[in-house]
């Protein structure tokens, strides 16, 4: 079955026909091959039933009176061997016996010698009215009472030549299989061209479908089928369903990007502050440098400390922008991007006066796209800052193994709730809001072909993204 | 032809002659040429009228069924104060015939003795060669037939003798010398399916026979002119050709002298 169903179905069908075809060629012929071989025996039956009633007029009186020649010239006569055997004679051998089964006269004496039993040569001997052409035999045996004068005077074994009826067989036999070889042939052939036609409008709907998977594209006006309300259904039918799936294709895009600026918006006051926050140091180092211009030695701190100040913002700025850059670039991921994602997380943590744990190595040894993994840990890492509350633990751990990149972030939160599990986990409808991009974070992994667990440790909610990746 | 006017209207009647199955029996053409031979020679139609068995030609001949009939050695002694000798066939430059014993011919039999409990076929039991001499050579040697062989059958034709023994039905028969040589040159297969295992002494030929009171009409001369005269006509040498006999002779009684013998031998053993 397994073989059956690997065949394509549009191909399928058709063969099914074809099979169909030739089954009932198969049994059209059986069919014949029994009426042929019922005809044949009721025929034999016919010609045995006169042979025998004629050969008992003929030798009743013969055999009453145990005239061995006269029984043994009659039935060399009547089998045709008087002066030589002749073609074409159906009766080639025959015996009669007297009531006892002692032999009175045979065709072939030598065979069946006078006052010999019957019984030696009756071995297969079939019955008149039973009578059959079985098998490749080219003779059949008959044993029959010898009936004269309504009282039985002996038996009589005749043996019939049906190597004629054997060859008609056998010659209807080679006629139908090559007849209905080629009829079924033909039929076959024909059966899946119609079913191959008929069929058309289904395989171009599976074709659409296996070209353009991701995004189906509707069958053209051109190519639609005519007259078949059935098929022309199935084709609006397609066409509409492909519509369907380009909207809501659309409308994913769109909340996917909704979630993301949402991320950027929660990242966007963490960074006000971050920027904020050393701006006043900033201010006063400048307003220090203004008062105090003439001390070297004031001079050089202040300046040391706005360097500082503005490195530390342009490091910000630069993690932030590239949120947006590396997405349009489709640069891999590299340890950078775990500094970045750092560097932009550390201002939300001290933010809650949390602590961060970050185990990330030196190199991340794998083949992915930046933009998507960075996303996918900002989104995970801020939901866990807002699950883990203010002094809550959160740690992210980033290694490549086995040809997989393993993030786990942890907090120390109550754990996740049914419904942001369920938009991680890419269960339910698709709802906005309630939690930061999860169902985000689950596309993109699914887009990676990655798998997301979720599970609860001594405390501590950890999630899990596994991600097949290749080695650099 | 001319003559035909002035014969007596029962001179005009057909001559009926009876045939026993002493020859070919089967043969039509050698029935037809015979009938035409004599009928010329007689000047008047001859009807050949043929039955199965000796008896019923001997039977028929006796109560004037036939005119006269070719008859065996043996029915005309059993009948010969009724019956006269016309004339005998010549064959071999003699009027004289031998009975054979056939057998098939991979027999190992050596002579008579050796087909104790064979299925044996004869002729006809009022046949001289294919039945009265076997039974008198076993009564010779002090047997009985139905005792000696299993199984006796009757052919009723020294050619179905032939064809009994040569096809395996039994294991020997008694047959005409005359016929099974006939047959040798006629249908050599057939014979080539039997050997001779004994000959008897020579005998006399089959005769030609009439009522002893029929003899001196004018109508059984002038047949048996016609009978003696057959090899001097093209159709009675072509009769004679086809019967492959030299001709025909008179004859005396005494010529079955020899079948009479076997006859005293036979009667003494019955009594």
């Amino acid at each position: 079955m397994n073989l059956l169903h690997r065949i394509p179905f549009a191909l399928r069908v058709p063969l099914f026909t074809a099979a169909m075809m030739i089954l009932v060629g198969f049994l059209a012929s059986q069919q014949v091959l029994s009426t042929l071989r019922q005809v044949q025996d009721t025929r034999i039956r016919e010609l045995a039933q006169l042979q025998v009633e004629a050969l008992s007029v003929a030798l009743g009186p013969l055999v009453s009176r145990h005239d061995v020649w006269e029984v043994y010239d009659t039935l060399v006569r009547a089998t045709g061997k008087n002066g030589g055997r002749k073609e074409g004679h159906r009766l080639v051998f025959a015996a009669v016996a007297n009531p006892e089964g002692a032999v009175l006269a045979a065709t072939d004496p030598h065979r069946a010698p006078v006052d010999s039993q019957l019984r030696a040569l009756t071995d297969g001997a079939q019955d008149l009215h039973a009578l059959s052409v079985n098998g490749e035999r080219r003779a059949i045996k008959v044993l029959a009472p010898l009936v004269y004068q309504g009282r039985e005077v002996g038996q009589i074994l005749t043996e019939m030549d049906v190597s004629d009826l054997i060859a008609e067989r056998q010659r209807v036999s080679r006629y139908l299989l090559i007849g209905n070889a080629l009829a079924t042939g033909l039929l076959a052939v024909f059966g899946y061209l119609v079913m191959r036609r008929m069929l058309k409008p289904v395989t171009r709907v599976i074709e659409r479908m296996r070209e353009s998977a991701d995004a189906p594209e509707p069958i053209a006006a051109a190519d639609m089928p005519v007259g078949d309300n059935e098929m022309t259904e199935l084709a609006n039918s397609y066409n509409t369903m492909v519509g369907a799936i380009g909207a809501k294709a659309e409308a994913d895009r769109r909340l996917a990007e909704r979630e993301r600026l949402v991320s950027l918006g929660r990242l966007s006051s963490s960074l006000a502050h971050e920027i904020n926050n050393p701006l006043g140091g900033l201010i006063n180092a400048v307003d220090t440098l203004q008062k105090y211009a003439d001390r070297p030695e004031v001079v050089r701190e202040s300046t040391a400390l706005l360097k500082r100040g503005l490195n530390h913002m342009r490091d910000v700025a630069r993690a932030t922008l590239n949120l947006d850059r590396l997405d349009h670039e489709g640069a891999i991921l590299s340890i950078e991007d775990f500094r970045d994602l750092k560097l932009l997380i550390e201002p939300e943590i001290s933010r809650r006066q949390q602590k961060l744990g970050w185990d990330v190595g030196e190199k991340i040894d794998c083949r992915l796209p930046a933009a998507h993994v960075r996303q996918i840990a900002l989104n995970l890492l801020l939901n866990a800052t807002e699950a883990a509350g203010p002094e809550g633990r959160v740690a992210l751990k980033a290694h490549a193994e086995e040809g997989q990149l393993f993030l786990d972030i942890t907090d120390s939160g109550p754990g996740l709730s049914k419904a942001a599990c369920a938009r991680l986990m890419g269960e339910g409808e698709r709802i906005a809001g309630g939690g930061v991009g999860l169902r985000l974070v689950h596309d993109l992994v699914t887009g990676l072909k990655g798998r997301i667990s979720c599970q609860r440790i001594e405390g501590e909610t950890i999630i899990r993204v596994e991600l097949p990746c290749c080695r650099e | 032809m001319a003559l035909l006017p002035a014969m007596p209207a029962r001179a005009m009647a057909p001559f009926h002659l009876g045939l026993t199955p002493v020859f070919l029996d089967n043969d039509a053409e050698v029935i037809t040429r015979l009938r035409d031979a004599l009928s010329e020679a007689l000047e008047v139609e001859v009807a050949l009228e043929q039955r199965r068995t000796y008896e019923e030609v001997t039977a028929l001949l006796l109560e004037g069924g036939i005119d006269a009939a070719w008859l065996c050695g043996y029915p005309y002694l059993q009948h010969k104060d009724a019956l006269a000798l016309l004339a005998v066939p010549v064959w071999n430059g003699k009027p004289l015939y031998q009975s054979y014993l056939i057998v098939a011919p991979d027999s190992t039999a050596r002579g008579l003795a050796d087909l104790r409990g064979n299925i044996h076929a004869f002729s006809d039991p009022d046949s001289n060669s294919g039945y009265l001499v076997t039974v008198s050579d076993l009564v010779r040697m002090g047997e009985r037939p139905e005792a000696f062989f299993r199984r006796t059958i009757f052919t009723y034709g020294h050619r179905n003798v032939v064809r009994a023994v040569a096809d395996g039905l039994v294991q020997s028969g008694s047959v005409d010398g005359y016929v099974w040589e006939a047959l040798t040159k006629a249908e050599p297969e057939l014979t080539a399916r039997t050997k001779v295992l004994s000959r008897s002494e020579w005998l006399g030929f089959p005769p030609f026979c009439c009522r002893k009171d029929h003899l001196g009409t004018s109508r059984m001369q002038a047949m048996r002119r016609a009978i003696l005269g057959l090899e001097r006509s093209q159709k009675g040498r072509d009769a004679l050709a086809l019967l492959q006999l030299d001709g025909m002779t008179e004859a005396e009684p005494s010529l079955y002298d020899g079948i009479a013998a076997r006859m005293r031998d036979i009667g003494d053993a019955r009594q």
